[in-house]
């Protein structure tokens, strides 16, 4: 597209105070053709706006640059449809608020600002919907018929879209067809699961198609475009949907583990879910021998919160013990129900509960057991009181009730093996290695993707589908993939619910933003996608290996296939190809470089050091914007250029900087790790990865590696932003001027 | 181990039926805060919560003879503060008022004060207060109430010359002999467990 | 405004300074008091020694029966002992109507009843609300310029159910010295229990309680503590003698009651009316020099 370029500099929240706007004008813009350069004191208001708009359609202007305040502000004021490119400069949070007023480097740092803008606006292109050539679908696939299942796929029928429900057993219902009663809202008292109910209900509405004894074979395709492989009582079946959801629940901690505790060697010892299966067929009775019960013990937290076990909390079990505790209680009013417990965790208004089996006068022992034994056909427990700080005995036990934890159905029982690609250094004799739990090939069988980066979702350590747990629980790492229910994490069944219905929008969502070609979240809406130019490409694979969202297949010459509707916009592909033959529309290797050439480099002799920093704009850039909200000030030499994930910083940047004589590289990115807060779970750990390897570049320049640094920072880190920055500029004045400067 | 506590329901069963508020502790949850709360909780040998467990677990002799159960000073603090609104300081009069009739003296002055307190009340319908602390003293014999009183002379003294001491002996109520009806009546009806 | 006026048995002996200058003071701003006939004790906090839980509420009871075939007045009991026993039976038999049917079984043996209809009101609660703060402020004639006083609210003038101001930061004896002309200095233990009923019996317990009350408040630059119980007056004035002795201190802090304040501040006697000549530590001095 032709490009009439015009600037419009905002003089409002102190910007005008801080700067020469007529010397910025000039200065800022001189390397860059620019149709038109306007100001204005208040550029948010509907005269600005009007202004802009005036301009667009009587002078043609379709790609605006406006220099005011953040663009993660006002972008909804500033938007002039969808074909006119808005570029923002920021001189408000990074500069006016941040910087002191009417000073020579205040005024520098605004007119690289304004440069940087420039050359990125002249290096964006207009944004055109990646469309597929197949017709896209919008069905749902919900992959196991339990609580959560059935609740998407009725969800997803009510709310006008086709659901395809995929369960292994005979019948619908999973656990929650086996228990005897529930405790659910408002947790004053036991209710019927209602299973049966929600079966009926997915068998008369004509919106969900059942497929029970059934297990999906293959999954091909991408969000949109899924052909789902069903083997349904023997037979193959085909559908084809838009988005899937996994709702494979649960198993049960083993307790073959828990011998301690009694398990396998008293007969009166069961589990939790025995005890429900047992409550549910009719009488609680001793297994032994078939006699009354008096008498119980539940042990809470058995293999729970024990690394040994199963280290964390399940959040369901105290409550199921108090609902076992009142089917004992119902059944003799006499019986007496202890509970052994580390904390009691019953959650939210599940503590109601909790009130009413005090009232009901079951014994709550705060403790753990230390011995479990049989004297004259009774079992008693030895457990240490903390209350009472003493060892405490519990006799004449009919039976012992262990609350097992949950287990997501996907985890293996042992690591799995693959087979080694040639080059690995971990293979074992066989030539196979063990795959990682962040691998997709890691998990149980239960999706069958026909994905390179293999066949399941990729799980965190306990074995749960990995998601970004606070911004984003349902979603996977595969784009158009939801989990719902007790595969996600453990829950009870209000939640378990609840998940169904947030994973249920989730996935409708997916498939409407596909068909339009937008991305689904973070970058909800984004209507790039990554381009590929071929003929230069390697099949070095680190684009099909990176992804965190496994957006690339492969084929046999290891080409890269890209499935668009898989990608999330995150970039990371273009930060990982050595050969910078990936890019978007708006944000590509080359246009990030020339916004680094685009920064004026002052003489050595004039002793004003620049730094650039890449920072992420999903947590620095917020936490950067606070600080200067909060009018902290910071060294006004350092350039700060916004990432969409500091995962797609190309290392290209920094030989292309350093050879420029910019003196030092910040890297501004999220906390990564097991509690990692990447919003593209992988970027900033990859990031961090390939910096490892920049010292190769900065050796190759003789350039000192203290010259680059990656920093993590958390969204609420604000306070801490100026100190790394003068931090690092305290490092940069040791080191001393890059000696390239002024070539 | 030698000294393994046995837990025994009964006596939570003894304490929820027979002692005032005694059904109350059902709900602790063993936070603490009426511990925290409480202004003599350093002279305590159990802290209300502890009283509880020890109930829980059976173990009569400890909480009866606790002297904690005698140290309310009725400030109401544990009241207001607990979480699962357990009223602490009635359950406290109540396991007090319990432990008395069965036998146990927990805490020697304050259960003189207070029976004679109860003794004065039921007699004159009224408070007689300089009749009470020389009842109080007395209580432990004759050498030890002397050797007490004279310990309180120069307050009861300084009250007497302020005109904060009624030098007239207190009189009864007109209507001593139907109150006396009625607490009667009230003592057989509610809680609190017969004499042991 | 009448009210019956449950004084109890320690506003006859120990804390006759408050009967003395309630009555005169509160008459002033237009309150009228009738005495409830042949009233009784209310059990205070340590009959539970000699009585069940029912019997300490049949006693509560009797009086509130008598008020209550009386007259419809609200009960005002200034001391803060009678007011939270004889408000407990209300609330309790409120949450419980087979409590009340139980209480009526008893009170029947003398020819009582009880409806549960009459309020009990606490003395800081009437002037408060019921009065108010701006004809308080008209009557006053001799303001107390500023003079330094801590308000020490105890336990059970507003604890458990916080009626008439809150349990945990309570400020009505704070806006009603103020309105005298005080100063109502902060006080963090204004709400700290002082021993109570117990005081006497467990002493060497409860003189460390009344030894931080004191201390706070002379921390926080009291130079009078005034109070609206007579077992917080009794127990913070009378033993200021022992805990010198025990932890070597020297508290010779008056502590007087809110109504003498009131008697003093409205012009009135400051011995027949303001009863300061029964207070053991004389206030008489630092009240004379406020006043002017």
């Amino acid at each position: 597209m032709d490009k009439k370029t015009a600037i419009y500099i905002c003089t409002g929240c102190g910007i005008g105070d801080a700067l020469d706007i007529e010397q910025l004008k000039e200065e800022g813009t001189e390397d860059f053709s620019i149709d038109l350069t306007k100001d204005h004191p208040f550029l948010c208001a509907q005269e600005g706006v009007d202004l802009i708009k005036q301009d667009i359609e009587g002078e043609g202007v379709n790609t605006v640059i406006i220099a005011a305040c953040s663009y993660r502000v006002n972008y909804d004021v500033f938007n002039f449809g969808q074909g006119v490119i808005v570029q923002r400069v920021n001189l408000r949070e990074q500069v006016a608020w941040s910087q002191p007023p009417k000073e020579e480097d205040t005024q520098m740092l605004a007119e690289d600002n304004l440069r940087i803008g420039c050359s990125q606006a002249k290096n964006t292109e207009l944004t055109e919907p990646f469309k597929a050539e197949e017709e896209y679908s919008k069905d749902i696939l919900v992959v196991g018929g339990g609580l959560a299942g059935m609740t998407v796929a009725l969800e997803t029928a009510k709310a006008g879209y086709q659901a395809i429900l995929v369960e292994k057993e005979d019948k619908l219902g999973g656990f929650l067809g086996k228990m005897k009663s529930t405790i659910t809202m408002p947790y004053k008292e036991l209710s019927d699961p209602g299973a049966e109910d929600l079966i009926k209900a997915i068998e008369e509405e004509p919106k969900v198609k059942v497929y029970t004894s059934s297990t999906v074979e293959k999954i091909s395709g991408a969000p949109g475009l899924y052909t789902v492989d069903i083997k349904s009582n023997g037979n193959g079946a085909s559908e084809r949907v838009g988005a899937v959801v996994q709702a494979t629940g649960w198993v049960p901690y083993d307790a073959n583990k828990l011998g301690h505790l009694g398990y396998g060697k008293f007969k009166d010892v069961i589990t939790n879910v025995e005890m429900e299966e047992m409550a549910a067929a009719g009488k609680i009775t001793r297994p032994s021998d078939g006699s009354d019960v008096k008498n119980v013990l539940f042990i809470q937290c058995a293999g729970s919160r024990d690394p040994e076990h199963l280290p964390y909390c399940s959040s369901a079990c105290c409550l199921v013990s108090m609902k076992q505790a009142t089917y004992v209680k119902e059944q003799n009013a006499e019986a007496v129900n202890y509970v052994l417990y580390k904390d009691v965790r019953t959650v939210g208004q599940a503590e109601d509960f909790y009130r009413k089996a005090q009232e009901d006068g079951n014994i709550f022992i705060r403790g753990e057991a230390a011995n479990v034994g049989e004297a004259g056909g009774k079992l008693f427990v030895e457990a240490d009181d903390e209350l009472l700080g003493e060892r405490v005995k519990i006799e004449d036990l009919d039976l012992i009730v262990l609350a097992v934890g949950m287990v997501p159905a996907s985890k293996p029982e042992t690591a799995p093996k693959i087979k080694a690609p040639a080059d690995a250094e971990d293979a074992d004799e066989d030539g196979m290695m063990e795959v990682m739990p962040d691998s997709g090939f890691f998990a149980n069988s239960a999706l069958n993707l026909e994905y390179r980066q293999g066949p399941e979702l990729p799980t965190l350590k306990y074995g749960f589908p990995d998601s970004h747990f606070i911004c984003f629980p349902y979603e996977t790492r595969r784009t158009g993939i939801y989990s719902a229910g007790c595969i996600r994490r453990p829950m009870e069944t209000a939640k378990a619910i609840d998940d169904a219905v947030g994973a249920a929008m989730k996935a409708i969502q997916c498939t409407e933003a596909t068909a339009e070609g937008k991305a689904v979240h973070p970058r909800a809406g984004d209507l790039s996608y990554p381009e590929i130019d071929m003929k230069r490409c390697t099949q070095c694979k680190r684009c099909t290996e990176e992804c965190p969202f496994g957006m690339f297949n492969e084929d046999e010459e290891a080409n890269p296939l890209p499935n668009p509707t898989r990608c999330r916009r995150c970039g990371i592909c273009m930060g990982a190809c050595p050969e910078r033959i990936i890019s978007f529309k708006n944000y590509s290797v080359g246009m990030i470089g020339n916004m680094i050439k685009s920064i004026h480099v002052p003489e050595e002799d004039e002793e004003k050091p620049r730094v650039v920093c890449l920072i992420c704009e999903n947590d620095a850039l917020p936490a950067l914007d606070m600080a200067g909200i909060k009018r902290m000030k910071w060294s006004p030499y350092v350039r700060f250029i916004p990432m969409r994930c500091l995962g797609s910083m190309n290392l290209v940047w920094i030989a292309d900087s350093m050879s420029r004589g910019i003196d030092g590289i910040l890297l501004l990115g999220c906390r990564h790790g097991d509690d990692y807060q990447c919003h593209f779970v992988k970027g900033s750990e990859l990031a961090e990865t390939r910096l490892s390897k920049v010292s190769e570049t900065l050796d190759r320049l003789a350039l000192e590696s203290e010259r680059v640094k990656f920093v993590e920072v958390g969204i609420t880190d604000y306070d801490k932003i100026p100190v790394i920055i003068n931090e690092f500029m305290e490092t940069i004045e040791k080191v001393g001027p890059n000696p390239y400067k002024g070539w | 181990m030698e000294n393994m506590v046995n837990y025994n329901p009964s006596f939570a069963e003894e304490v929820f039926r027979d002692v005032d508020s005694g059904d109350e502790i059902k709900m602790c949850m063993n936070c603490g805060v009426c511990a925290g709360s409480c202004p003599l909780r350093e002279h305590m040998d159990y802290p209300p919560r502890q009283i509880f467990s020890l109930i829980r677990a059976g173990k009569r002799e400890e909480v009866l003879s606790s002297k904690s159960i005698m140290l309310c000073t009725s400030c109401y603090a544990c009241v207001v503060k607990c979480p699962r609104d357990i009223p602490v300081m009635d359950v406290m009069h109540g396991l007090g008022h319990y432990a008395l009739k069965q036998g146990y003296v927990p805490r020697k002055d304050t259960a003189n004060f207070g029976k004679e307190f109860w003794n004065q009340v039921y007699k004159l319908g009224r408070i007689d207060e300089k009749d009470l602390p020389r009842r109080v003293f007395f209580a432990g014999g004759f050498i030890a109430g002397i050797k007490a009183m004279l310990n309180f002379m120069d307050i009861g003294l300084k009250l007497m010359l302020h005109r904060r001491m009624k030098l007239l002996p207190e009189r009864k109520i007109k209507g001593v002999k139907s109150l006396q009806k009625m607490l009667d009546k009230a003592e057989g009806l509610g809680k609190g467990g017969a004499a042991a | 405004m009448k009210y019956f006026l449950y004084w109890g048995c320690s506003l006859e002996g120990t804390g006759a300074n408050f009967l003395v200058s309630l009555k005169p003071a509160c008459e002033a701003l237009g309150m009228e008091f009738e005495e409830i006939e042949d009233w009784n004790c209310c059990g205070a906090s340590v009959s539970y020694a000699g009585a069940n839980d029912l019997a300490i509420k049949v006693l509560n009871a009797r009086n509130l029966a008598i008020a209550e075939a009386e007259a419809n007045y609200d009960i005002v009991a200034p001391c803060s002992s009678c007011y939270i026993q004889m408000i407990k039976v209300n609330h309790e038999i409120q949450e419980d109507p087979e409590l009340l049917k139980q209480v009526n079984e008893c009170l029947a043996e003398g020819g009582l009843s009880y409806k549960g209809g009459i309020k009990v009101r606490h003395i800081q609660d009437v002037l408060y609300n019921d009065v108010g703060v701006d004809k308080i402020k008209a009557k006053v004639s001799k303001p107390l310029n500023g003079l330094k006083v801590a308000g020490y609210v105890g336990c059970q003038s507003v604890r458990p159910y916080g009626e008439y101001d809150s349990v945990n930061r309570p400020v009505v004896q704070d806006r009603l010295l103020e309105a005298l002309g005080a100063e109502a200095v902060p006080f963090p233990t204004k709400i700290r229990c002082c021993g109570s009923g117990i005081f006497l019996p467990e002493i060497d317990y409860c003189m460390g309680l009344v030894k931080d009350i004191l201390e706070d408040a002379l921390n926080h630059g009291a130079e009078l503590i005034s109070t609206v119980c007579p077992m917080c007056a009794m127990n913070l004035e009378m033993y200021q003698g022992r805990i010198n002795e025990a932890y070597g201190t020297d508290f010779d802090v008056p502590i007087v009651y809110l109504t003498q304040l009131m008697a003093v501040a409205f012009g009135m006697d400051l011995k027949k009316d303001a009863a300061l000549n029964y207070n053991v530590i004389p206030p008489e001095g630092i009240l004379k020099a406020a006043i002017g």
